[in-house]
């Protein structure tokens, strides 16, 4: 397997509106490719993921770039949609195939959400499948950890409050707020699944994001003024059954995914957990984000809410997590998640974060699950 | 009036009490639900197994809004909950009651409810309430 470089990132920004996915989705492939410094006639295959469009919404928008006959590919996985493609482009590359790929993707989940037309996600109490909603189901994780841990909802507020205020410094998070964000804010918001808030829940919306992979050798013919950034590792597992599996209903999978997962991208990237200098997760609610702490082995089991408490995930922090804003406040509009992910990482790791710039940032690792039922997760280091 | 299930893949009724459909391994004895043809452990044909109605929360929420990316709180919240069941199985349904009424580890039981009063038959659903003491 050949060593595969992130020559280029790019991102539209994240908005609650709904967007002109071909607009958003052409801005974030042209910022990705001009980071990158190359034209679109260089790429030779192209990853597109998005989860909810007309049907060959990926070869249409390609060819706003140009007509090259190179491989289209739709990806999806639900959110994990965007790390899905990011990872096919990176083993393009990676198994020799191409030297160069473009992994793109874009959504519009507030279509979505407010128009019937577009499938309505929840049904409601009069439905078996429809009446656990991603937000039911996170919630009784949180409602589980406070009964078996002590954690407080207080925790999770803190948690959420922190992403909020990292979303500030980053140009295309959806939620940018005016004022540094505190727990108590987070926690008057208004109830949506005890014990969430609507302030820890994701901020739904729409957003594009793009990253150019390129083999090392290509690389070479790149701007040298930069830190490269390496793909240390790229994993993906999907579930394992374990006592208590839960099959029905659309957000499940057990946390020993995350665990799983991240033990074969440590042992792929060679580094382990306190390598790391920052993190992103799949925090739609900050119960996620606490409990991968302890499956990423950033902390033991039931650590979790110390490192909350000392405030080691901030930025500024020991290991600073979701340092965009995260879904909680960068947005989720679920197919660009993964790669806006791998773009903060990237734009970190080589020192151009600007305000939310974590010092001296080397290894950073992204973490997505898709419906609970898929994880993935990369390893990028400068 | 006969009850009809509104989704007959998952459970059938017995009377007024919902039965959750479920299926057994006949080598290892896992058991799962909803039914499926072969075994998640060992891969072997399973066989069709009626599950135990009765079970333990495992935890709860209240949803307070029910419709994903919305933000109108009119529509009526409702509790759901997962249930682990003595076969081992976990099931996820919406719970009888009002906020306050579930706790962690209280012992639950299936109901039926009518959902839709349709021309001869009455189609329903199932819940899990909390056990009478």
């Amino acid at each position: 397997m050949r060593n595969v470089i992130v020559a280029g990132t790019g991102a539209a920004p994240f908005t609650k509106e709904a967007a002109d996915l071909q607009r958003i989705a052409v801005d974030a492939g042209l910022a990705a490719l001009t980071d990158a410094g190359i034209g679109f006639g260089e790429v030779q295959a192209a990853y597109v993921g998005y989860i909810r469009a007309p049907v060959m919404t990926g070869p249409r928008v390609m060819k706003e770039f140009g007509l090259t006959g190179i491989p289209v590919q739709h990806i999806e996985n639900a959110s994990a949609t965007g790390a899905a493609a990011f990872r096919e482009a990176w083993a393009a590359v990676a198994g020799g195939h191409v030297d160069v790929a473009m992994a793109l993707a874009f959504d519009s989940l507030s279509e979505r959400a407010g128009s019937p037309a577009n499938g309505r996600r929840g049904m409601g109490r009069n439905s078996l499948e429809g009446a656990i909603l991603p937000a039911a189901f996170f919630a009784m994780w949180a409602q589980r950890r406070m009964h078996d841990y002590g954690t407080t909802a207080d925790t999770l507020a803190t948690i959420a409050a922190k992403n909020w205020n990292h979303a500030r410094f980053c140009p295309w998070a959806q939620r940018r707020a005016d004022h540094a964000v505190t727990a108590k804010e987070v926690l008057d918001s208004f109830m949506v699944a005890e014990p969430h808030t609507a302030m820890m829940s994701c901020g739904v919306g729409s957003g594009a994001a793009a990253a150019i992979v390129v083999s090392e050798d290509y690389a070479k013919r790149l701007d040298h003024s930069r830190p490269q950034i390496k793909v240390l590792a790229s994993a993906m597992q999907s579930e394992r059954y374990t006592e208590g599996h839960v099959f029905l209903g659309p957000v499940i999978g057990p946390s020993r995914m995350t665990a799983d997962t991240a033990k074969e991208a440590y042992e792929k990237a060679g580094v382990g957990p306190s390598d790391l200098d920052l993190v992103q997760v799949h925090d739609a609610f900050p119960i996620e984000e606490l409990v991968y702490y302890e499956l990423l082995g950033i902390c033991g089991d039931g650590a979790g809410d110390d490192l909350v408490a000392r405030g080691d995930t901030a930025i500024g922090g020991r290991i600073p997590f979701s340092t965009d804003g995260g879904l909680i406040a960068r947005g989720h509009p679920g197919g660009p998640t993964g790669l806006a992910q791998i773009h903060e990482t990237v734009v970190q790791l080589r020192g151009e974060a600007g305000p939310r710039q974590v010092a001296d940032a080397t290894i950073g690792l992204c973490h997505i699950v898709g419906a609970g039922s898929v994880c993935i997760i990369h390893i990028l280091a400068r | 009036m006969p009850y009809v299930p509104i989704e007959k893949r998952l459970f059938r009724i017995d009377g007024d009490t919902p039965v959750l459909l479920g299926s057994r391994c006949a080598r290892c004895r896992e058991t799962f639900f909803p039914r499926r043809r072969l075994c998640a452990v060992c891969f072997e044909p399973v066989e069709d197994v009626d599950l135990c109605g009765r079970g333990t929360l495992y935890s709860y929420t209240y949803v307070h809004v029910p419709f994903f990316g919305q933000t109108r709180i009119d529509a009526g919240g409702y509790g759901v909950g997962q249930i682990d069941l003595p076969e081992r199985v976990r099931v996820q349904a919406v719970l009888v009651g009002e906020p306050g009424a579930w706790r962690i580890g209280m012992p639950m039981t299936i109901a039926l409810e009518v959902v839709d009063e349709r021309g001869e038959d009455d189609v329903a659903i199932f819940r899990f309430a909390p056990e009478e003491a």
